[in-house]
């Protein structure tokens, strides 16, 4: 059922589809001196087109830190990050605001709304801020899967956490960007909600054909990627493709060794 | 827990920045004022001290009644030279001297023009020989002793270049130049100069005749014999004087003088500018009740947990109110530092003799501290209050809660105040009590807070209105900014108040000029019929033009009118005199009812409508006149006329009004080109008569026109400066919000940065928010100022104000001005909002 590779230093893709995002060698360091914290320690991974990736590890393991890195919200201190065919680590501030706005869709654990925006607004902001109309029959089939439906109008302290981040993922759909990247969605969210939420990711994907990177600790949510890449201590030391909830727990409880 | 207040205040000092520079603004104008009065009063009361060194006892005329105090002389009942001898004649009496001392002798300096222009005051009196009584001290040269003598003040000459034995021109009463020689230069008391005034000293008959004061004093100043006290011979002295005439001593007599120049500085100076440092703290108050605000809001879950752990309400609330106080404190030190360095700018800007120094009492410092420490805990005590009302367990909420809707209540009070201030406006404006400026005053206050509690309320719909174009010109950060200004309408509403404030007292004074303008251009057009007037911008001038006028062939209709002050009714009130034979050919009242050459008749008038209305008066009717220097004269009402901005209250016959005024003094000669002569060759002869009157200024009707058009506008630029304080004090406070907000947002910021909002938008997002609380400010200022200039210019129909004129230019201007404001309000949170780091915004916990 489960493909374990419990390789060294280089992950790839493993079958043959297109890579939509990779990085090479990448290195960040924060703080000085003796301070220094290493958190990503030569990272080389790719993420092929139209999959459900995750990428686990425990507290500190430098997978938010990768994920921000992968998304142009963080730069590398030494190896690269590509997107597709552009490397991030050549543009400028303002590249990089236009490859996210363009090409990536966000979901973050919490706070992903505008709380003056009603949900709609929230869905279309993207579209708003890049100055571009929504397409009308990818936003109606977007708020169809979300079933939000009557709750469009309503502002985000009258939803459920469970319909905010449900609104935060037809909002990264909404753009219909190369890739979402996922912070740790269902961190705040109940196992019911968290449930319908992975649901709509795993549907997102199979069905449109999305690609989609996301962080989690949750073995639970995991287990809806086609495939997990354990990072400890800011490295690659495992892979899994097909998890299962237990199977996940199985290389979660030896790297916690 | 006051440990706790001041570590909190260590750790948002930055938040606090904005409000202390607010208190500091407010402060520092409130001590610059008494700091520059006080300077002012301490350099005349060592003047006077010094100059009357000398002087046992002074004796002078009675105040006239009904007429107002001042420097010089020429208020109080002039003195005889006969007294001198009666004085003289006392026991005790060392010496006397007389001493006449008025304003009318402008020095013309080298350039030609007038020393000292329109501003300070011009006297002359006659040079006292006594040395040990004069307050005169020969620096240089010798006293005058010729008709063609003169003595100058050692400031003036040094400030003009003038030196002993050269020529010096002189004007009297604003008539022709008159030639005299510099004999000497002469220090008044130990200093140069009377605090800027100029002063030229002549002998005795000279003086009598320049100052048109034949054969009288002003005073008579006493030396005593050695052994016989102050108290003792003004006693002795008082005894031989008659009815008339009073004796002081020296002492009394410098205190008097003393409290009526601090008067006069308190009523030009000092309170005008205190109103204005009034109304700047006034908005600064806002700003500070905003910051406080926010600040609690920032803190609910600290104090939340403070509540929690076990302090009471009352520990709250004086958490607040301690770092408020101490905010205050620390602001107003700073402001008294600031404001000792204002006093010394306006100093040096009124050119005004004093030494460098500046007076500190121990007044102005509490004064200063109190004041901003006091206004700051007051407009604190309000978040403090709310402060109070957390709930612990909002500790352990998960958000902090979206803002409430505004409670009726307070929309109820807000709208009490708005009306009670309206009452209280109007009411003080069409009333003639003693509270008149009291009433107004308090009425324009209450419009203000009622406006400001009322304008939550109107924060979403205007900013929906003023936000749409603006969405649909910058999309998205346009669309957001229009959002934030309405989330939060009380903090919106209070900072645009802030500049509401400013911004409706420019309107209104805007308003008022603009009325005063096109009243005066009516009346220019309308019942101004002479081509030509003659006036001057100091005081009322002697016959001497209007002779040398008369005697021009290009000119008739020459016609002076004069002014004066009577007693009608127990109230002081100024009448206007004109020869009735040419009233027709300058001037063209409209009557109500009776003819305007009624007054040809002698002891008759013609009133204005509005003046008659109020005081009951209505033709046929005999009025008393009480001149202050003659007799109380019974006058005939003969006509009744409309007021217009030139001529409005009781006119009389010249005829009618000299034998009851000492002096013959015109305020304006008005004439008309003669037959045959065109406009431009009269105005040419005008020009050249009036060349010899140095004063004198002759204007055609269209150039007068221009002229009172630029004083206006000169009068609003004044008011453009010293309304400037509370302006930037405004927008300061709109820079504080945004900051406040922005960093309030940080989060909202970096989710909208990691979307994919480049960084020039969030700046325009910020940017245009700014704009959009100042345009809200404008707005309500505009409509709030609108409203108080036209019921102000509509309450000053007496003074023939009958036009009530809205300047729209000026109104269209005002708001692109705070746009623009707007815009330099968000210099500064723009750049904390475009550096928003975008990591630190969506990971923080």
């Amino acid at each position: 059922m489960a493909a374990i590779t419990t390789a060294g230093a280089s992950t790839t893709a493993t079958d043959s589809r297109p890579v939509a995002a990779r990085t090479t060698d990448a290195v960040k360091e924060y703080g000085k001196a003796d301070a220094m914290v290493r958190a990503l320690d030569g990272i080389t991974v790719a993420f092929g087109k139209g999959q459900f990736s995750a990428i686990m590890g425990p507290s500190g393991s430098g997978k938010s830190t990768l994920l921000h890195c992968l998304a142009g919200l963080d730069r590398l201190t030494s190896g690269s990050v590509h997107i597709g065919d552009i490397e991030l680590g050549s543009l400028n501030d303002r590249q990089l605001t236009m490859l996210r706005r363009v090409r990536v869709g966000f979901i973050f654990q919490s706070f992903n709304l505008v709380p003056t925006l009603s949900a709609l607004d929230n869905i279309v902001l993207p579209l708003t801020i890049a100055g571009r109309k929504p397409d009308a029959a990818a936003l109606a089939e977007v708020v169809r899967i979300t079933g939000l439906g009557d709750r469009l109008k309503h502002r985000p302290n009258q939803l459920s956490g469970g319909q905010q981040q449900r609104v935060a993922a037809a909002r990264a759909l909404a753009s219909q960007p190369e890739i979402i990247f996922a912070d740790e969605p269902t961190g705040n969210l109940d196992s019911r909600a968290s449930t319908d939420l992975l649901d709509f990711l795993r549907h997102a994907v199979t069905e449109l054909g999305q690609t989609i990177i996301m962080v989690t600790h949750d073995p639970l949510a995991a287990a809806h990627a086609d495939r997990i890449v354990f990072l400890a201590d800011g490295r690659v030391v495992s892979e899994m493709h097909s998890p299962t909830a237990d199977t996940v727990l199985d290389v979660m409880r030896h790297l916690g060794d | 827990m006051i440990g706790i207040s001041l570590r909190s205040l260590l750790s948002h000092k930055l938040r606090l920045a904005l409000t202390t520079i607010a208190v500091i603004l407010g402060v520092s104008f409130v001590a610059g004022t008494f700091i520059l009065t006080d300077t002012i009063n301490a350099t005349f009361t060592s003047i006077f001290a010094t100059a009357n060194a000398g002087v046992a006892v002074t004796v002078h005329g009675r105040p006239i009644a009904g007429q107002s105090g001042g420097v010089g002389g020429g208020q109080n009942h002039p003195i005889p030279t006969s007294l001198l001898a009666t004085v003289r004649g006392v026991p005790g009496v060392n010496d006397a001297v007389g001493s006449l001392f008025r304003e009318g002798a402008t020095l013309i300096g080298h350039d030609g023009k007038p020393i000292g222009g329109n501003g300070p005051p011009t006297f002359g009196a006659n040079w006292i020989t006594d040395s040990a009584i004069s307050p005169y001290r020969l620096r240089g040269g010798k006293a005058p002793t010729q008709p063609s003598d003169v003595v100058v003040d050692a400031g003036t000459a040094a400030k003009n270049g003038l030196t002993v034995g050269q020529s010096l021109p002189i004007v009297f009463l604003g008539g022709v130049e008159e030639h005299f020689t510099i004999t000497g230069i002469a220090g008044y008391g130990s200093s140069d100069n009377l605090a800027g005034a100029t002063i030229a000293l002549f002998t005795e008959s000279t003086a009598q005749r320049v100052l048109e004061g034949q054969n009288k004093y002003d005073s008579i100043l006493v030396s005593a014999q050695s052994g016989v006290t102050d108290v003792v011979l003004r006693e002795h002295i008082a005894a031989a004087l008659p009815s008339y005439a009073v004796a002081e001593t020296g002492q009394q007599a410098a205190a008097a003088a003393e409290q009526s120049t601090e008067s006069t500085i308190s009523t030009f100076i000092g309170t005008p500018l205190l109103v204005f440092a009034f109304i700047s703290l006034f908005v600064g108050s806002f700003l500070i009740i905003n910051t406080f605000n926010i600040l609690v809001a920032q803190r609910t879950r600290e104090l939340a947990l403070l509540r929690a752990l076990g302090a009471t309400r009352a520990q709250v609330m004086t958490s607040v109110l301690v770092e408020a106080a101490v905010t205050g404190f620390v602001a107003s030190i700073l402001g008294f530092v600031v404001g000792i360095l204002i006093a010394r700018a306006l100093l040096s800007v009124f050119g005004s003799a004093s030494t460098g120094g500046v007076t500190l009492l121990p007044r102005t410092v509490v004064i200063a501290v109190l004041v901003g420490t006091i206004v700051t805990v007051i407009a604190a005590s309000l978040p403090a209050r709310r402060a109070t009302r957390i709930a612990p367990v909002a500790a352990l909420a998960e958000a902090l809660p979206e803002t409430q809707p505004l409670p009726r209540r307070r929309v109820v009070i807000g709208l009490v105040i708005f009306v009670l201030g309206c009452a209280a406006l109007v009411t003080g404006l069409f009333t003639s009590a003693g509270s008149k400026l009291q009433l107004i005053g308090v009425g324009f206050l209450c419009v203000f807070l009622g406006v400001a509690l009322l304008a939550p309320v109107l924060v979403v719909p205007v900013a929906t209105v003023l936000g749409w174009p603006v969405a649909q010109v910058r999309g998205a950060p346009g669309i957001l900014a229009g959002q934030n200004a309405r989330r939060n309408p009380r903090r919106t509403a209070l900072t645009a108040a802030a500049l509401m404030i400013g911004l409706a007292l420019v309107t209104c004074v805007a308003v008022i000029t603009d009325s005063v303008r096109v009243s005066t251009n009516d009346a220019i057009e309308g019942a101004f019929r002479a081509d030509f007037i003659v006036f001057t911008q100091g005081p009322d001038f002697n016959t001497q033009a209007a002779q040398a006028l008369q005697q021009d062939p290009s000119l008739r209709d020459v016609t002076e009118v004069r002014g004066t002050s009577v007693i009608i009714k127990g109230s002081s009130q100024g009448i206007a005199a004109i020869d009735p034979a040419n009233l027709g050919s300058v001037l063209s009242l409209s009557m109500v009812s009776g003819t305007a050459s009624a007054i040809a008749a002698s002891n008759t008038a013609i009133v204005d409508s509005t003046e008659a209305t109020a005081s009951g008066v209505h033709i046929g009717q005999l009025v008393t006149f009480d001149f202050p220097e003659g007799a109380n004269v019974p006058i005939r009402i003969g006509g009744i006329y409309t007021a217009n901005a030139l001529v409005s209250g009781y006119v009389v016959s010249i005829a009618t009004m000299a034998p009851n005024v000492p002096t013959e003094r015109d305020a304006i000669v008005l004439a008309n080109a003669a037959n045959g002569v065109s406009l431009s060759q009269a105005e040419t002869a005008l020009h050249h008569d009036v060349k010899s009157f140095p004063l004198l200024m002759a204007m055609s009707r269209s150039e007068y026109r221009t002229f009172v058009g630029a004083s206006l506008d000169s009068f609003l630029n004044l008011i453009y400066t010293l309304l400037a304080f509370a302006i930037v004090i405004a927008v300061l406070g709109i820079a504080n919000t945004l900051i406040l907000s922005v960093l309030e947002r940080t989060r909202e910021i970096g989710l909208l940065r990691a979307l994919g909002m480049t960084r020039s938008q969030t700046r325009s997002m910020v940017r245009w928010e700014s704009v959009i609380i100042s345009l809200l400010g404008a707005v309500l200022g505009l409509a709030v100022g609108l409203g108080l200039g036209v019921a102000v210019s509509g309450s000053l129909g007496a003074l023939g104000i009958t036009e009530i004129a809205v300047p729209g230019e000026n109104l269209i201007v005002y708001a692109i001005i705070a746009g623009v404001f707007g815009v330099v309000a968000a210099i500064f949170p723009t750049i904390r909002a475009s550096r928003v780091d975008i990591l630190r915004a969506i990971t923080a916990e």
